[in-house]
Protein backbone atom coordinates (compact mmCIF):
# COMPACT_ATOMS: atom_id res chain seq x y z
CA UNK A 1 0.00 0.00 0.00
CA UNK A 2 1.61 3.47 -0.69
CA UNK A 3 0.83 6.22 1.69
CA UNK A 4 0.94 9.35 1.27
CA UNK A 5 4.06 10.53 3.12
CA UNK A 6 5.52 14.86 4.13
CA UNK A 7 8.61 15.36 2.32
CA UNK A 8 11.30 15.38 5.04
CA UNK A 9 11.92 18.75 4.23
CA UNK A 10 8.57 19.98 5.18
CA UNK A 11 8.93 18.73 8.70
CA UNK A 12 10.41 21.84 10.17
CA UNK A 13 8.07 24.18 8.65
CA UNK A 14 4.93 21.73 9.44
CA UNK A 15 5.81 21.85 13.11
CA UNK A 16 6.23 25.67 13.04
CA UNK A 17 2.89 26.51 11.45
CA UNK A 18 1.65 24.32 14.37
CA UNK A 19 3.12 26.53 16.56
CA UNK A 20 2.01 29.56 15.51
CA UNK A 21 -1.99 27.84 14.95
CA UNK A 22 -2.06 26.98 18.27
CA UNK A 23 -0.14 30.50 19.49
CA UNK A 24 -2.94 32.70 17.44
CA UNK A 25 -6.16 30.52 18.89
CA UNK A 26 -4.70 30.33 22.41
CA UNK A 27 -4.51 33.95 22.47
CA UNK A 28 -7.96 34.67 20.91
CA UNK A 29 -9.72 32.62 22.94
CA UNK A 30 -8.32 32.91 26.28
CA UNK A 31 -8.12 36.69 25.79
CA UNK A 32 -5.11 37.38 26.42
CA UNK A 33 -4.04 41.49 26.02
CA UNK A 34 -1.63 42.31 23.17
CA UNK A 35 0.44 44.23 26.03
CA UNK A 36 1.29 40.46 27.10
CA UNK A 37 1.13 38.60 24.54
CA UNK A 38 0.48 39.62 20.90
CA UNK A 39 -0.96 37.21 18.54
CA UNK A 40 0.88 36.21 15.92
CA UNK A 41 -0.84 37.84 13.32
CA UNK A 42 -0.51 40.98 14.89
CA UNK A 43 3.29 40.90 14.70
CA UNK A 44 2.52 39.98 10.87
CA UNK A 45 1.03 43.04 10.65
CA UNK A 46 3.44 45.03 12.17
CA UNK A 47 6.09 43.20 10.12
CA UNK A 48 4.06 44.71 7.11
CA UNK A 49 3.35 48.87 8.30
CA UNK A 50 6.79 49.18 10.00
CA UNK A 51 9.22 47.51 7.58
CA UNK A 52 11.14 50.72 6.95
CA UNK A 53 11.82 51.65 10.24
CA UNK A 54 13.21 48.33 11.03
CA UNK A 55 15.04 47.88 7.66
CA UNK A 56 16.66 50.92 8.31
CA UNK A 57 17.69 48.82 12.09
CA UNK A 58 17.94 45.83 10.56
CA UNK A 59 20.85 46.88 8.18
CA UNK A 60 22.59 48.57 11.24
CA UNK A 61 22.79 45.42 12.66
CA UNK A 62 23.54 43.36 10.10
CA UNK A 63 26.88 45.63 9.40
CA UNK A 64 28.05 44.82 12.91
CA UNK A 65 27.49 41.11 13.04
CA UNK A 66 29.10 40.77 9.62
CA UNK A 67 32.41 43.01 10.05
CA UNK A 68 32.34 40.98 13.25
CA UNK A 69 31.79 37.97 12.09
CA UNK A 70 34.18 37.60 9.37
CA UNK A 71 36.79 39.51 11.28
CA UNK A 72 36.28 36.42 13.61
CA UNK A 73 37.16 34.06 11.13
CA UNK A 74 39.62 35.72 9.32
CA UNK A 75 42.04 35.86 12.66
CA UNK A 76 40.79 32.95 14.21
CA UNK A 77 41.67 30.32 11.38
CA UNK A 78 45.43 31.65 10.68
CA UNK A 79 46.11 32.25 14.10
CA UNK A 80 44.94 28.13 15.00
CA UNK A 81 47.16 26.79 11.93
CA UNK A 82 50.05 28.68 13.27
CA UNK A 83 49.17 27.70 16.95
CA UNK A 84 49.25 24.26 15.43
CA UNK A 85 52.18 24.28 13.53
CA UNK A 86 54.39 25.97 16.14
CA UNK A 87 54.15 24.01 19.56
CA UNK A 88 55.58 26.67 21.90
CA UNK A 89 52.90 29.09 20.26
CA UNK A 90 50.39 26.59 21.37
CA UNK A 91 51.95 26.63 24.75
CA UNK A 92 52.48 29.94 25.42
CA UNK A 93 49.43 31.20 23.96
CA UNK A 94 46.73 28.91 24.66
CA UNK A 95 46.32 29.03 28.26
CA UNK A 96 46.20 33.08 27.92
CA UNK A 97 43.67 32.32 25.09
CA UNK A 98 41.47 30.22 27.27
CA UNK A 99 41.96 32.21 30.65
CA UNK A 100 40.87 35.36 28.60
CA UNK A 101 37.47 33.52 28.31
CA UNK A 102 36.62 33.51 31.19
CA UNK A 103 35.44 36.95 31.53
CA UNK A 104 31.88 37.08 30.31
CA UNK A 105 31.96 39.40 27.03
CA UNK A 106 28.47 40.95 28.44
CA UNK A 107 30.94 42.38 31.22
CA UNK A 108 33.47 44.12 28.80
CA UNK A 109 30.70 45.84 26.88
CA UNK A 110 30.50 48.73 28.88
CA UNK A 111 34.38 48.86 29.03
CA UNK A 112 34.25 48.82 24.77
CA UNK A 113 31.78 52.14 25.18
CA UNK A 114 34.17 53.94 27.27
CA UNK A 115 37.06 53.18 24.91
CA UNK A 116 35.56 53.34 21.84
CA UNK A 117 32.52 55.08 21.39
CA UNK A 118 28.68 54.61 20.68
CA UNK A 119 29.19 54.11 17.23
CA UNK A 120 30.24 50.71 15.31
CA UNK A 121 33.33 49.93 16.62
CA UNK A 122 32.22 48.20 20.46
CA UNK A 123 29.59 46.26 18.52
CA UNK A 124 31.78 45.03 15.97
CA UNK A 125 34.45 44.63 18.97
CA UNK A 126 31.80 42.14 20.91
CA UNK A 127 30.73 40.13 17.72
CA UNK A 128 34.14 39.59 17.41
CA UNK A 129 35.64 38.50 20.64
CA UNK A 130 32.30 36.49 20.92
CA UNK A 131 32.90 34.72 17.55
CA UNK A 132 36.58 34.26 17.86
CA UNK A 133 36.73 31.47 20.47
CA UNK A 134 34.96 28.76 19.08
CA UNK A 135 37.03 29.44 15.98
CA UNK A 136 39.85 29.04 17.27
CA UNK A 137 39.04 26.33 19.11
CA UNK A 138 37.64 23.97 16.47
CA UNK A 139 40.15 24.99 13.65
CA UNK A 140 42.92 23.83 15.88
CA UNK A 141 41.44 20.32 17.30
CA UNK A 142 40.77 20.44 13.21
CA UNK A 143 44.53 21.17 12.21
CA UNK A 144 45.64 18.14 14.67
CA UNK A 145 42.70 15.92 13.04
CA UNK A 146 44.84 14.07 10.72
CA UNK A 147 46.45 10.83 12.22
CA UNK A 148 50.18 9.90 12.60
CA UNK A 149 50.67 7.77 9.32
CA UNK A 150 49.17 11.01 6.74
CA UNK A 151 52.71 12.81 8.61
CA UNK A 152 54.44 9.57 7.95
CA UNK A 153 52.81 9.15 4.28
CA UNK A 154 53.88 12.71 3.39
CA UNK A 155 57.63 12.13 4.34
CA UNK A 156 57.87 9.51 2.61
CA UNK A 157 56.65 11.78 -1.08
CA UNK A 158 59.84 14.04 0.29
CA UNK A 159 56.57 16.75 1.16
CA UNK A 160 57.73 19.79 2.22
CA UNK A 161 56.20 21.61 5.38
CA UNK A 162 53.95 23.78 2.83
CA UNK A 163 53.07 20.94 0.92
CA UNK A 164 51.73 19.45 4.15
CA UNK A 165 49.70 21.80 5.26
CA UNK A 166 48.06 22.76 2.29
CA UNK A 167 47.68 19.27 1.24
CA UNK A 168 46.63 17.26 4.18
CA UNK A 169 46.20 19.23 7.28
CA UNK A 170 43.96 22.22 5.58
CA UNK A 171 41.77 20.15 3.99
CA UNK A 172 40.96 17.42 7.05
CA UNK A 173 40.60 20.54 9.18
CA UNK A 174 37.73 22.30 7.35
CA UNK A 175 35.01 20.22 9.14
CA UNK A 176 36.06 20.99 12.09
CA UNK A 177 36.51 24.82 10.99
CA UNK A 178 32.94 24.85 9.52
CA UNK A 179 31.34 23.61 12.61
CA UNK A 180 33.23 26.41 14.41
CA UNK A 181 31.94 29.03 12.22
CA UNK A 182 28.49 27.76 12.54
CA UNK A 183 28.94 27.82 16.33
CA UNK A 184 30.16 31.59 15.75
CA UNK A 185 27.02 32.18 13.23
CA UNK A 186 24.85 32.28 15.83
CA UNK A 187 26.97 34.05 18.71
CA UNK A 188 27.55 36.85 16.59
CA UNK A 189 24.01 38.35 16.78
CA UNK A 190 23.96 37.83 20.88
CA UNK A 191 27.61 40.16 20.42
CA UNK A 192 25.90 42.77 18.02
CA UNK A 193 22.67 43.26 20.10
CA UNK A 194 24.72 43.28 23.65
CA UNK A 195 26.66 45.87 22.41
CA UNK A 196 23.45 47.89 20.84
CA UNK A 197 22.05 47.33 24.68
CA UNK A 198 24.84 48.99 26.34
CA UNK A 199 24.86 52.25 23.95
CA UNK A 200 23.34 52.71 20.52
CA UNK A 201 21.29 54.96 18.45
CA UNK A 202 20.67 52.55 15.78
CA UNK A 203 20.34 48.65 15.73
CA UNK A 204 17.81 46.21 16.16
CA UNK A 205 18.95 45.80 19.70
CA UNK A 206 18.27 49.66 19.98
CA UNK A 207 14.94 49.10 18.76
CA UNK A 208 14.04 46.34 21.36
CA UNK A 209 15.12 48.65 24.40
CA UNK A 210 12.86 51.78 22.96
CA UNK A 211 10.07 48.96 22.58
CA UNK A 212 10.64 47.76 25.58
CA UNK A 213 10.23 51.22 27.37
CA UNK A 214 7.00 52.34 24.85
CA UNK A 215 5.49 48.91 26.67
CA UNK A 216 4.67 48.03 23.10
CA UNK A 217 5.12 44.76 23.33
CA UNK A 218 4.15 43.80 19.62
CA UNK A 219 6.87 45.62 17.96
CA UNK A 220 9.32 43.73 20.17
CA UNK A 221 7.84 40.46 19.53
CA UNK A 222 8.28 41.75 15.71
CA UNK A 223 11.89 42.92 16.21
CA UNK A 224 12.87 39.17 17.81
CA UNK A 225 11.11 37.99 14.52
CA UNK A 226 13.68 39.72 13.04
CA UNK A 227 16.65 38.74 14.80
CA UNK A 228 15.63 34.73 14.30
CA UNK A 229 15.48 35.51 10.78
CA UNK A 230 18.79 36.77 10.19
CA UNK A 231 20.38 34.35 12.83
CA UNK A 232 18.89 31.58 10.86
CA UNK A 233 19.83 33.24 7.65
CA UNK A 234 23.26 33.51 8.28
CA UNK A 235 23.38 30.05 9.51
CA UNK A 236 21.81 28.72 6.23
CA UNK A 237 24.76 30.72 4.38
CA UNK A 238 27.55 28.84 6.51
CA UNK A 239 25.80 25.81 5.89
CA UNK A 240 25.72 26.02 2.33
CA UNK A 241 29.23 27.23 1.89
CA UNK A 242 30.02 24.17 3.84
CA UNK A 243 28.09 21.53 1.50
CA UNK A 244 29.54 23.45 -1.63
CA UNK A 245 32.89 23.13 -0.09
CA UNK A 246 33.15 19.53 1.17
CA UNK A 247 30.91 17.50 -0.52
CA UNK A 248 32.41 14.73 0.52
CA UNK A 249 32.06 15.07 4.02
CA UNK A 250 30.18 12.67 6.55
CA UNK A 251 27.30 15.01 7.43
CA UNK A 252 26.64 16.14 4.33
CA UNK A 253 26.70 12.13 2.99
CA UNK A 254 24.77 11.58 5.74
CA UNK A 255 22.32 13.92 4.88
CA UNK A 256 21.98 13.16 1.00
CA UNK A 257 21.93 9.15 2.01
CA UNK A 258 23.79 8.23 -1.14
CA UNK A 259 26.64 9.58 -3.68
CA UNK A 260 26.58 13.88 -4.28
CA UNK B 1 77.11 -8.63 -4.99
CA UNK B 2 74.59 -6.22 -5.48
CA UNK B 3 73.22 -3.98 -2.98
CA UNK B 4 70.57 -4.91 -1.50
CA UNK B 5 66.79 -3.31 -1.65
CA UNK B 6 67.34 -3.00 2.35
CA UNK B 7 70.02 -4.38 4.51
CA UNK B 8 69.81 -4.33 8.39
CA UNK B 9 72.65 -4.99 10.09
CA UNK B 10 73.23 -6.23 13.68
CA UNK B 11 70.28 -3.64 14.36
CA UNK B 12 69.25 -2.57 18.27
CA UNK B 13 66.83 0.21 19.51
CA UNK B 14 66.33 1.26 23.08
CA UNK B 15 63.27 3.98 23.19
CA UNK B 16 64.03 5.58 26.77
CA UNK B 17 60.68 5.93 28.28
CA UNK B 18 59.46 7.78 32.15
CA UNK B 19 60.35 4.50 32.96
CA UNK B 20 63.58 3.79 31.74
CA UNK B 21 64.87 2.52 28.73
CA UNK B 22 63.21 -0.10 26.36
CA UNK B 23 64.77 -2.36 24.23
CA UNK B 24 62.49 -2.88 21.18
CA UNK B 25 64.98 -4.42 18.90
CA UNK B 26 68.01 -6.83 19.47
CA UNK B 27 70.37 -7.51 17.04
CA UNK B 28 68.30 -7.55 13.88
CA UNK B 29 70.05 -8.64 10.82
CA UNK B 30 68.56 -9.47 7.85
CA UNK B 31 68.97 -8.05 3.95
CA UNK B 32 66.25 -7.87 1.25
CA UNK B 33 67.60 -8.64 -2.34
CA UNK B 34 65.97 -6.83 -5.14
CA UNK B 35 62.95 -7.99 -6.20
CA UNK B 36 62.28 -10.10 -3.07
CA UNK B 37 59.34 -10.77 -1.07
CA UNK B 38 60.16 -10.88 2.27
CA UNK B 39 57.39 -11.25 5.18
CA UNK B 40 58.15 -10.33 8.61
CA UNK B 41 55.72 -12.41 10.72
CA UNK B 42 55.23 -11.99 14.68
CA UNK B 43 52.91 -10.92 17.51
CA UNK B 44 52.22 -7.26 18.63
CA UNK B 45 54.83 -5.86 20.54
CA UNK B 46 57.91 -7.48 18.94
CA UNK B 47 58.35 -4.23 17.09
CA UNK B 48 57.29 -4.42 13.86
CA UNK B 49 56.31 -0.96 13.54
CA UNK B 50 59.75 -0.05 14.68
CA UNK B 51 60.99 -2.02 12.02
CA UNK B 52 58.83 0.09 9.15
CA UNK B 53 60.02 3.46 10.75
CA UNK B 54 63.48 2.22 10.60
CA UNK B 55 63.06 1.29 6.90
CA UNK B 56 61.49 4.65 6.14
CA UNK B 57 63.97 6.75 8.00
CA UNK B 58 61.53 7.91 10.18
CA UNK B 59 63.54 6.82 13.09
CA UNK B 60 67.29 5.60 13.64
CA UNK B 61 68.86 2.83 15.02
CA UNK B 62 70.78 2.85 18.62
CA UNK B 63 72.89 0.63 17.53
CA UNK B 64 73.86 -1.00 13.85
CA UNK B 65 73.23 0.29 10.47
CA UNK B 66 69.93 0.51 8.05
CA UNK B 67 71.04 0.70 4.31
CA UNK B 68 68.56 1.24 1.29
CA UNK B 69 70.42 -0.28 -2.55
CA UNK B 70 73.76 0.44 -0.70
CA UNK B 71 73.06 3.74 1.43
CA UNK B 72 73.11 4.42 4.82
CA UNK B 73 69.87 5.48 6.35
CA UNK B 74 70.18 9.30 7.75
CA UNK B 75 67.19 11.23 7.26
CA UNK B 76 63.18 10.42 5.93
CA UNK B 77 63.45 8.16 2.51
CA UNK B 78 61.18 9.28 -0.70
CA UNK B 79 62.20 6.06 -2.16
CA UNK B 80 59.39 3.88 -1.11
CA UNK B 81 55.86 3.44 -1.04
CA UNK B 82 54.51 2.63 2.05
CA UNK B 83 50.71 0.67 2.67
CA UNK B 84 49.14 1.11 5.92
CA UNK B 85 46.61 -1.20 7.75
CA UNK B 86 44.16 2.00 7.75
CA UNK B 87 43.93 2.61 3.89
CA UNK B 88 45.15 6.50 5.12
CA UNK B 89 43.01 7.72 1.86
CA UNK B 90 42.33 11.62 1.84
CA UNK B 91 38.64 11.46 2.15
CA UNK B 92 38.31 14.87 0.09
CA UNK B 93 40.25 13.56 -2.87
CA UNK B 94 38.53 11.18 -5.48
CA UNK B 95 40.15 8.04 -6.46
CA UNK B 96 42.30 9.22 -9.20
CA UNK B 97 43.41 12.14 -7.13
CA UNK B 98 44.25 9.84 -3.62
CA UNK B 99 46.98 8.28 -6.47
CA UNK B 100 47.83 11.35 -7.74
CA UNK B 101 48.70 13.07 -4.65
CA UNK B 102 52.52 10.46 -4.63
CA UNK B 103 53.20 12.49 -8.37
CA UNK B 104 51.57 15.39 -7.68
CA UNK B 105 53.99 16.55 -4.19
CA UNK B 106 57.05 14.94 -6.02
CA UNK B 107 56.39 17.22 -8.56
CA UNK B 108 56.47 14.75 -11.49
CA UNK B 109 54.78 15.21 -14.77
CA UNK B 110 51.01 14.50 -14.19
CA UNK B 111 49.58 14.02 -17.80
CA UNK B 112 51.72 11.04 -17.79
CA UNK B 113 51.27 9.86 -14.66
CA UNK B 114 47.78 10.23 -14.59
CA UNK B 115 47.52 7.68 -17.40
CA UNK B 116 49.50 5.12 -15.35
CA UNK B 117 47.17 6.15 -12.76
CA UNK B 118 44.34 4.85 -14.38
CA UNK B 119 46.16 1.74 -15.70
CA UNK B 120 46.99 0.99 -12.03
CA UNK B 121 43.48 1.41 -10.87
CA UNK B 122 42.42 -0.94 -13.86
CA UNK B 123 44.89 -3.98 -12.82
CA UNK B 124 43.53 -3.99 -9.32
CA UNK B 125 39.97 -4.00 -10.96
CA UNK B 126 38.94 -0.44 -9.86
CA UNK B 127 38.33 0.73 -13.48
CA UNK B 128 34.94 2.90 -13.75
CA UNK B 129 35.84 4.21 -9.83
CA UNK B 130 38.02 7.09 -10.46
CA UNK B 131 35.95 9.88 -10.04
CA UNK B 132 33.95 8.31 -6.66
CA UNK B 133 35.04 9.79 -3.22
CA UNK B 134 36.75 7.23 -0.83
CA UNK B 135 33.42 7.19 1.07
CA UNK B 136 31.94 5.10 -1.76
CA UNK B 137 34.27 2.50 -2.06
CA UNK B 138 34.38 -0.73 0.44
CA UNK B 139 37.42 -1.67 2.78
CA UNK B 140 38.80 -3.61 0.11
CA UNK B 141 38.43 -1.36 -2.56
CA UNK B 142 40.42 1.58 -0.67
CA UNK B 143 43.18 -0.81 0.60
CA UNK B 144 43.60 -1.32 -3.14
CA UNK B 145 43.33 2.51 -3.72
CA UNK B 146 46.36 2.68 -1.25
CA UNK B 147 48.14 0.53 -2.81
CA UNK B 148 48.31 2.06 -6.66
CA UNK B 149 49.13 5.32 -4.39
CA UNK B 150 52.43 3.40 -3.01
CA UNK B 151 53.33 1.98 -6.29
CA UNK B 152 52.50 4.90 -9.25
CA UNK B 153 56.18 6.47 -8.62
CA UNK B 154 57.45 3.15 -9.29
CA UNK B 155 59.55 2.87 -5.99
CA UNK B 156 62.10 0.30 -6.26
CA UNK B 157 61.00 -0.92 -2.48
CA UNK B 158 57.25 -1.63 -1.05
CA UNK B 159 56.77 -1.31 2.89
CA UNK B 160 53.73 -2.84 3.64
CA UNK B 161 52.08 -2.65 7.22
CA UNK B 162 49.27 -5.22 8.01
CA UNK B 163 47.62 -4.08 4.95
CA UNK B 164 45.01 -6.77 4.70
CA UNK B 165 44.72 -6.37 8.76
CA UNK B 166 41.35 -4.51 8.91
CA UNK B 167 39.49 -6.17 6.52
CA UNK B 168 36.81 -9.42 6.45
CA UNK B 169 38.37 -12.78 6.13
CA UNK B 170 37.02 -13.17 2.78
CA UNK B 171 38.19 -9.94 1.30
CA UNK B 172 41.81 -9.97 2.47
CA UNK B 173 42.46 -13.54 1.19
CA UNK B 174 40.93 -12.13 -2.35
CA UNK B 175 43.43 -9.29 -1.64
CA UNK B 176 46.33 -11.86 -0.97
CA UNK B 177 45.97 -13.31 -4.21
CA UNK B 178 45.82 -9.77 -5.86
CA UNK B 179 48.68 -8.56 -4.12
CA UNK B 180 50.43 -11.80 -5.08
CA UNK B 181 49.71 -11.68 -8.96
CA UNK B 182 50.03 -7.60 -8.99
CA UNK B 183 54.01 -8.65 -7.17
CA UNK B 184 54.44 -11.47 -9.97
CA UNK B 185 53.90 -8.67 -12.64
CA UNK B 186 56.03 -6.07 -10.98
CA UNK B 187 58.93 -7.86 -9.23
CA UNK B 188 58.95 -5.12 -6.54
CA UNK B 189 61.08 -5.61 -3.05
CA UNK B 190 58.83 -5.71 -0.14
CA UNK B 191 58.63 -5.96 3.16
CA UNK B 192 55.51 -7.20 4.25
CA UNK B 193 54.70 -7.01 7.73
CA UNK B 194 51.66 -9.21 9.27
CA UNK B 195 50.60 -11.19 12.37
CA UNK B 196 49.05 -13.88 10.04
CA UNK B 197 51.21 -16.89 9.36
CA UNK B 198 49.10 -18.13 6.44
CA UNK B 199 49.16 -14.55 4.79
CA UNK B 200 52.69 -14.59 5.48
CA UNK B 201 53.68 -18.00 4.14
CA UNK B 202 51.47 -17.49 1.02
CA UNK B 203 53.38 -14.45 -0.15
CA UNK B 204 56.62 -14.81 0.36
CA UNK B 205 60.37 -15.78 -0.69
CA UNK B 206 61.18 -15.93 2.85
CA UNK B 207 59.47 -15.19 6.34
CA UNK B 208 61.40 -13.47 9.37
CA UNK B 209 60.02 -14.88 11.69
CA UNK B 210 59.83 -12.60 14.95
CA UNK B 211 59.72 -13.15 19.16
CA UNK B 212 59.09 -9.95 21.22
CA UNK B 213 60.62 -8.32 23.92
CA UNK B 214 62.84 -7.56 23.24
CA UNK B 215 61.99 -7.82 18.95
CA UNK B 216 64.49 -10.63 18.16
CA UNK B 217 64.89 -12.49 15.12
CA UNK B 218 63.68 -16.22 15.87
CA UNK B 219 64.29 -17.68 11.94
CA UNK B 220 64.41 -16.73 8.50
CA UNK B 221 62.56 -19.63 6.98
CA UNK B 222 62.62 -20.49 3.29
CA UNK B 223 59.72 -20.44 1.11
CA UNK B 224 60.39 -23.11 -1.03
CA UNK B 225 57.00 -23.30 -2.29
CA UNK B 226 56.53 -22.76 -6.19
CA UNK B 227 54.84 -19.73 -8.31
CA UNK B 228 52.45 -18.59 -8.76
CA UNK B 229 50.74 -19.43 -5.62
CA UNK B 230 47.05 -20.39 -5.24
CA UNK B 231 44.29 -20.55 -2.61
CA UNK B 232 45.18 -24.34 -3.01
CA UNK B 233 48.55 -24.22 -2.13
CA UNK B 234 47.67 -23.60 1.33
CA UNK B 235 46.53 -27.20 1.15
CA UNK B 236 49.65 -28.79 -0.32
CA UNK B 237 51.58 -30.80 2.03
CA UNK B 238 54.70 -28.15 2.15
CA UNK B 239 52.84 -25.17 2.89
CA UNK B 240 51.36 -27.48 5.82
CA UNK B 241 54.85 -28.27 7.05
CA UNK B 242 56.02 -24.71 6.87
CA UNK B 243 52.97 -23.73 8.75
CA UNK B 244 53.26 -26.43 11.33
CA UNK B 245 57.48 -25.12 11.46
CA UNK B 246 56.65 -21.69 12.31
CA UNK B 247 53.96 -22.44 15.07
CA UNK B 248 56.32 -24.37 16.50
CA UNK B 249 58.78 -21.80 16.56
CA UNK B 250 56.44 -19.46 18.20
CA UNK B 251 55.55 -22.49 20.97
CA UNK B 252 59.35 -23.05 21.72
CA UNK B 253 59.19 -18.79 22.51
CA UNK B 254 56.32 -18.86 24.79
CA UNK B 255 54.34 -16.92 22.06
CA UNK B 256 51.64 -19.59 21.27
CA UNK B 257 50.47 -21.97 24.26
CA UNK B 258 50.88 -25.53 23.27
CA UNK B 259 47.93 -27.58 23.92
Amino acid sequence: MDRFRIPTSLDGPIVGLLILIVWETGVRIGGVPAYLLPPPSAIAQRLFTDWDQLLYHFAATTLEVVIGFVLAIVVSIPLAALLAQIRIFERMLYPVLVASQTIPKVAIAPLLVVWFGFGLMPKVLIAFLICFFPIVVDSLVGFRSAPKEVSWLARSMGASRWQTFVNFQVPAALPHIFAGVKVASTLAIVGAIVGEFVAADRGLGYQLIVANGALDVTLSFTVLVVLSLMGVALFALVDRVERWALPWHVSQRLKHGGSP
Amino acid sequence: MTAAALALTEVGKIYRTASGPVQALDGIDFRIAEGEFLSILGPSGCGKSTLLSLASGLEFPTSGTVEQAGRRIDRPVTDIGIVFQTDVLLDWRRVLDNVMIQPQIRGLDLKAYEQKARDLLALVGLAGFEDKYPYELSGGMRQRVSICRALIHNPPLLLMDEPFGALDALTREQMVMELHQLWLRERKSVMFVTHDIQEAILLAQRVLVMTPRPGRIAEIVEVDLPFPRRPETMESRRFVEIVAHVRHLFERHGVLKKY
